[in-house]
C-alpha cells in the first residue's frame, strides 16, 4: 500500500497541508474564501503538533481503531489497504479516538462522527502531498519494503515516541 | 490558487512564451505557476510578521491557534493586512513626489512657470510638515468637512503616516478605527499624487493630448533603443530626451509616464509583459527605477546582453544632465556592440491618443450628461496587470462591455496602456466600440476623442483633477471606479482614497482581508456610512458582462 512519508528536515510547519485538507476534504464549499467562514468549522484530517511533523493516519497494518469499533464502521479497503470510517453507520462512541496511538482521530460532536484521514482515497492524489510547498510530504509504496534512501523517514516514524 | 490557462490576450506577447520555454527562460507566468498553491493564510490576511515572536497565523479550522502570539485575532490581522498595503502604497507616491521636488528645488531644470513651481515646492514641504493644505482647499467643502469630522483629513506625513503605521505595532484599536487610519494614510497619497501632477505641469508645461505608438511594434531594428522602466524622476527622463536630441535614437517606456512635454516615450508594453521587450533583442540599454520594475529584469538583461542603469541609488545630489549624457553614450556603444544579436520585433502596434487633462475636455458637459439620461454614468478604470488573470483580458473586455452599455470611461496609468494596445485609445475606433449615448457625447466634446479618455500617468493626479473640475460632489454623480487587474500596493492606496472621496470602488483580485468578516463588513457597510461608498471585492469568478452589470448597479 501507499503511505504518506514526512521529511522532517523539509517541513517548515507552515500549516498549508492542514489548511488545504480543511478546504478540500473538510469543508462543504471546497473553496478557500467560503471554507474559512463555514460553521461548523471544517476539520482538517492532518494535524500539526509543533514538532515539524504533520501527523496523518498511518493506516496501521494492525489497526487498533478497527478492532475497537463496535459496529464495523471503521474498516479497511481491501484493495488499497486504507483505513476509513463508514460515515452513515458511525455512532460517535469515540472508541477509535481512545485507542489510536497517534491521537489522529478527531471526535466531532457537531457532526456525530469520528473524523480521520482516509488519505484522500477518492481522489487521485492526497491534497496535503499536492500542496506541500517544500515537498516534505511524499507518497510512498510500502508493499515492497522501504529502500535505503527512505531510512530517515523510517527513523522518524519509529521515533514518534519522542512526541 | 487558480491556474490560468491563457496567459495573455496580447498577440504581440504570446509568440514569445513558447520561445522562452524553449530557451529555458522563466517568465512571470512560470514563476506564478511555480508558486502555486500560494499560502492560504497570506491570501486571506490571516497571518502576521510584524514582530519577531511570529510569524503568526489565525487558524481557521482549529480550536487552538486562533490568535497571534500578541493577541491579534483574525479581524485585527485582516485590517492590519489592509493598512500595511495602504501605507506601502502611500510611501510610493511620496517617494516619487519628493524625488521630483528635490530635483526641481536643486535647480537642475528651469521650470516653464517658475512662480508656480516655487509655490508648489512650498506646498510639498507643507505636505511633509502639515498636510499640503493648498490642495485640500480646492476640494469640495462638504467632503473636507466630512473627513475632518472622521479625523481622516490629511495633516502631514508625521501624523498621517508615522502615527498610522504604528497601529501595526500594537495597541487596542478597533477594526473601524484602524480602517480610518488606513484611509487617512491613503488620502495623504492622494494629495501627493495631485501635487506631483501640478509640479509636472509647472515644470514642463501643460500636457496636451498626444498621439503615441503602443505595443512591441514600436521598437526599431536600426537605431539604438533606450527603455525607461518604472518610476523615477521625470527630470532624468527630460535630460535623457534632451541628450538624445538630434541623434537617431529611440527612447521608449515601460510602466512609466509616457508624456513629459515636449517629449513622449512610446509605451512598449505594460506591466504583465514587461520582460518581453528584452526578448526581442532590440533593446540596447535599460534605465530602471524601483517602483513597478520586476527584479527578474536583471537576469533577463544579462541573458540578452543588455546593460541596466539603476536610477534609485544612494547619492541624492547627482548631476542628472551628466548621467543622462552618459546613458545616451552607453546606448550608442551598446547598439554597435550588439549589432550581431538577432532582433525579432513583432509587427503589432496601435496608435493611442493619451494625456487628456480637464482643460482639454468640457468636464461640466460630461457632468451634465451624467445628470440626464444621455449616458448611464462614468467609470474610472485603473490598475495594471496581475498574473492571476489573463493579461489585459479583464480590463479590455470590461471596458468594451461598459462602452456598449453607454458608460463613459476614463482611465489612468498602466490601465490606459492596456486599453491602448487594443485600440480603445484610438479615435478611429470610437464609432464601432461605443453605445449611442457615449458616442454622441464624445463627438460633442471634440473632434478626435478616443472611446476611452486617458487622464495621464499614475504618477499624476489626472483623475482627481478631473473630479475637481466637475465642481460637484462625486457622491451626487453616477460614478464608479474599477481595478480589474490590480497588483501594486499603490493601487490599494488609490482605491482607498477613491472610496474616501465617495466613489464606489471595485477591486480585483480580492485583497488579503477576506479572512476577517469584520474588515470585510467595515470596507462595505462602515465605509458606506462614513464616506458614502464601499470598497467592493468579489471572491467568485465573474464574466466581463456580469462585472459591468455589477458596476452599473452603483449608478
Amino acid at each position: 500500500m501507499e503511505v504518506i512519508m514526512v521529511d522532517r528536515e523539509k517541513c517548515t510547519q507552515c500549516h498549508t497541508c492542514a489548511l488545504w485538507c480543511g478546504i478540500e476534504i473538510g469543508s462543504v464549499a471546497k473553496e478557500l474564501n467560503q471554507a474559512i467562514h463555514e460553521e461548523p468549522e471544517p476539520v482538517p484530517r492532518v494535524h500539526m503538533e509543533g514538532n515539524n511533523f504533520p501527523l496523518h493516519c498511518r493506516h496501521c497494518e494492525v489497526a487498533p481503531c478497527i478492532d475497537a469499533c463496535p459496529n464495523g464502521s471503521m474498516h479497511r479497503d481491501p484493495k488499497t489497504g486504507l483505513v476509513y470510517v463508514n460515515e452513515p453507520t458511525c455512532i460517535a462512541c469515540w472508541m477509535c479516538v481512545m485507542v489510536c496511538p497517534f491521537g489522529i482521530i478527531a471526535p466531532s460532536s457537531s457532526q456525530h462522527l469520528a473524523i480521520k484521514c482516509d488519505r484522500c482515497r477518492n481522489m487521485e492524489y492526497p491534497i496535503c502531498v499536492e500542496v506541500c510547498p517544500t515537498k516534505a510530504l511524499r507518497l510512498q509504496e510500502t508493499r515492497k519494503g522501504l529502500s535505503q534512501e527512505d531510512s530517515h523517514y523510517v527513523q522518524y516514524s519509529k521515533g514518534l515516541e519522542d512526541f | 490558487m487558480d491556474f490560468v490557462q491563457k496567459k495573455t490576450a496580447d498577440s504581440a506577447v504570446e509568440p514569445f512564451l513558447p520561445k522562452a520555454a524553449e530557451k529555458g527562460v522563466s517568465l512571470v507566468w512560470d514563476r506564478y505557476e511555480g508558486s502555486l498553491p500560494q499560502c492560504g493564510f497570506c491570501e486571506t490576511g490571516l497571518n502576521c510578521r510584524d514582530c519577531l515572536q511570529g510569524p503568526c497565523i489565525s487558524h481557521p479550522f482549529r480550536e487552538v491557534n486562533k490568535v497571534g502570539v500578541c493577541g491579534k485575532d483574525k479581524d485585527i490581522l485582516g485590517v492590519h493586512s489592509f493598512l500595511r498595503l495602504v501605507i506601502h502604497g502611500t510611501l510610493a507616491y511620496l517617494d516619487q513626489l519628493t524625488d521630483f521636488a528635490e530635483g526641481v528645488k536643486s535647480g537642475q531644470t528651469s521650470p516653464k512657470n517658475k512662480g508656480q513651481a516655487d509655490k508648489l515646492i512650498k506646498d510639498i514641504q507643507a505636505l511633509l510638515a502639515n498636510g499640503g493644505a493648498g490642495v485640500l482647499q480646492e476640494l469640495p467643502k462638504p467632503l473636507i468637512d466630512g473627513w475632518k469630522a472622521k479625523g481622516v483629513c490629511p495633516e502631514g506625513v508625521a501624523r498621517d503616516l508615522f502615527k498610522v503605521s504604528q497601529k501595526l505595532d500594537g495597541g487596542i484599536s478597533s477594526v473601524e478605527d484602524t480602517l480610518l487610519c488606513a484611509f487617512k494614510g491613503a488620502l495623504s497619497g492622494c494629495v501627493a499624487q495631485v501635487l506631483q501632477g501640478r509640479l509636472k505641469a509647472s515644470v514642463f508645461g501643460d500636457t496636451s493630448p498626444t498621439d503615441v505608438g503602443v505595443n512591441l511594434g514600436v521598437l526599431q531594428q536600426d537605431i539604438p533603443i533606450i527603455l525607461l522602466y518604472g518610476h523615477f524622476s521625470p527630470l532624468l527622463k527630460q535630460k535623457i530626451a534632451e541628450a538624445a536630441k538630434g541623434k537617431k535614437m529611440g527612447i521608449m517606456g515601460v510602466c512609466t509616464d509616457p508624456l513629459i512635454p515636449p517629449y513622449s516615450f512610446a509605451p512598449v508594453t505594460n506591466y504583465g509583459s514587461q520582460e518581453i521587450p528584452l526578448m526581442t533583442g532590440a533593446v540596447d540599454l535599460i534605465v530602471a527605477g524601483d517602483q513597478c520594475v520586476n527584479p527578474s529584469l536583471a537576469a533577463l538583461a544579462k541573458e540578452w546582453n543588455v546593460e541596466v542603469v539603476r536610477t534609485e541609488v544612494l547619492d541624492g545630489g547627482r548631476d542628472l544632465g551628466g548621467l543622462a549624457r552618459k546613458i545616451v553614450e552607453e546606448a550608442e556603444k551598446a547598439f554597435s556592440a550588439r549589432r550581431k544579436i538577432a532582433k525579432e520585433i513583432p509587427g503589432i502596434r496601435e496608435s493611442a491618443r493619451m494625456g487628456f487633462s480637464p482643460k482639454d475636455l468640457d468636464v461640466k458637459k460630461i457632468a451634465e450628461a451624467m445628470k440626464g439620461d444621455k449616458i448611464q454614468g462614468l467609470a474610472i478604470l485603473a490598475g495594471c496587470n496581475n498574473v492571476k488573470f489573463t493579461q489585459d483580458h479583464e480590463i479590455v473586455s470590461l471596458a468594451h462591455e461598459l462602452l456598449k452599455k453607454d458608460v463613459f470611461c476614463v482611465s489612468e496609468g498602466c490601465a490606459s496602456i492596456g486599453l491602448a494596445k487594443y485600440g480603445l485609445l484610438n479615435p478611429r475606433n470610437r464609432e464601432s466600440g461605443c453605445g449611442k449615448g457615449v458616442s454622441s457625447l464624445l463627438s460633442s466634446l471634440g473632434k478626435d476623442l478616443p472611446p476611452v479618455i486617458d487622464l495621464g500617468s499614475c504618477e499624476n493626479g489626472g483623475v482627481t483633477e478631473f473630479l475637481l473640475a466637475m465642481g460637484k460632489s462625486p457622491k451626487d454623480l453616477p460614478l464608479v471606479a474599477c481595478f480589474p487587474e490590480a497588483n501594486r500596493t499603490k493601487a490599494v492606496t488609490r482605491a482607498a482614497w477613491t472610496v474616501a472621496i465617495g466613489i464606489p470602488t471595485y477591486f480585483w483580485p480580492y485583497l488579503p482581508v477576506t479572512g476577517s468578516p469584520k474588515t470585510m463588513e467595515a470596507l462595505g457597510e462602515f465605509c458606506e456610512k462614513t464616506f458614502g461608498a464601499k470598497l467592493n471585492m468579489v471572491t467568485e469568478k465573474m464574466e466581463p458582462a456580469e462585472k459591468a452589470d455589477l458596476l452599473m448597479r452603483d449608478f
